[in-house]
């Protein structure tokens, strides 16, 4: 016996009733249930659906499909990592290494020359902090807007919309600085630390540009590349 | 008892090469669904190995995100399937991994079952 349309629909429904928030997920989870059920009928048809379904979803353990959602989630956020690391990469490559590097040597000679350098590093740097909370909150704020009007969600959509996991190290630096602050004086007048400062000014920004702008803009790319499921759904 | 000690015995050992199985599977079938993975390994040992469902899927998932596997998209029924299938790096890295299996099997059979020596 096969499974009704409104049979698959309930399918979709206990997923996420048990905490499976993701389309991707949800979609391998109920074909893998429906076969089971369809074979489980053909040797037990007097069995009903729920009964079925109960003895397939024990089979996934005591913590359901819990497991299945967090390895994904792993697998997906390494994916992302690398994602990252290539556009990363891509800034020490011809031609875009130039730039970099003539923005952390222009930057450096502005420092030098400027009378107020420590307040020129402090600003700069809250200027990204503050670009990094308003591009957080924003998107946090779609993400809710998508949850209300209970759109499809993808896994790697939000692992991109929520920045992997660079969220929590991208404000890391902030501690580091507090200390550098602490002892500017001596440091200022360095100038390999002005150099090293100005090149790791650039970095962060490169590596916020890549999260933040870069990666975001090609979503549906990586989407239709992760998900040949995406592309039926879009049409 | 008996039954759950077996199975349990079974994920013990058979873990490590978990990997392995699904990747000779595809090698074999071309493309494979989960649930089909799950039926063909069963009917293989004829009942006496089991992949659990929490087992499977997290290795299907670790080795697409390695990229050794592709995944496809059928409409099935009334429903959407996910097919896996090795790719051009999961073809080479399946060589590697049965020839591994290999050696760790027939050194697990010398060493289990030692065979008289010849020399005297």
């Amino acid at each position: 016996m096969k499974l009704t349309t409104r049979q698959i629909d309930q399918l979709y429904l206990f997923t996420r009733q048990h905490y499976v928030e993701y389309y991707d997920l949800q979609t391998e989870l109920v074909d893998h249930l429906a076969n089971a059920i369809e074979t489980e009928w053909q040797q037990n048809p007097k069995l009903t659906f729920d009964e079925v379904l109960n003895k397939e979803f024990n089979k996934f353990g005591v913590f359901g499909f819990m497991d299945v959602v967090e390895s994904r989630q792993a697998a997906l956020g390494k994916k992302y990592n690398r994602i990252v690391w290539e556009h990363f990469k891509d800034f020490f490559g011809i031609p875009k290494i130039v730039l970099t590097l003539a923005a952390a040597l222009l930057l450096f000679i502005i420092l030098k020359a400027s009378t107020y350098q420590e307040w020129t590093i402090i600003g700069l740097y809250l200027a990204l902090f503050g670009f990094t909370i308003y591009e957080m909150i924003k998107s946090q704020r779609q993400r809710i807007n998508k949850k209300k009007l209970q759109q499809k969600r993808w896994l790697f959509e939000d692992i991109i919309n929520q920045y992997g996991a660079f969220s929590g190290a991208i404000l890391l630096p902030f501690n580091v600085l507090l200390q550098i602050y602490n002892r500017i004086d001596s440091y200022v007048t360095n100038d390999y630390f002005l150099l090293a400062i100005s090149l790791v000014l650039v970095l962060l920004s490169v590596i916020l540009f890549i999260i933040f702008k870069l990666i975001p803009s090609k979503t549906q790319t990586y989407l239709k590349q992760t998900y040949p499921e995406f592309k039926l759904e879009n049409l | 008892m008996s039954r759950k000690y077996k199975k349990m015995k079974n994920s013990q050992l058979y873990k490590g090469s978990l990997n392995t199985i699904i990747m000779k599977l595809l090698e074999e079938n071309g493309k494979m669904y989960g649930y089909e993975i799950t039926q063909k390994v069963k009917a293989i040992t004829q009942g006496e190995l089991n992949i659990t469902e929490g087992a499977l899927y997290p290795a299907l998932h670790k080795l697409e995100a390695e990229g050794l596997l592709d995944v496809e998209i059928e409409k099935v029924d009334n429903r959407m399937r996910k097919y896996y299938k090795l790719t051009e790096t999961g073809q080479k890295e399946n060589v590697n991994r049965l020839s591994e299996l290999e050696d760790f099997i027939r050194n697990m059979q010398s060493l289990v079952n030692p065979s008289p020596k010849l020399e005297f």
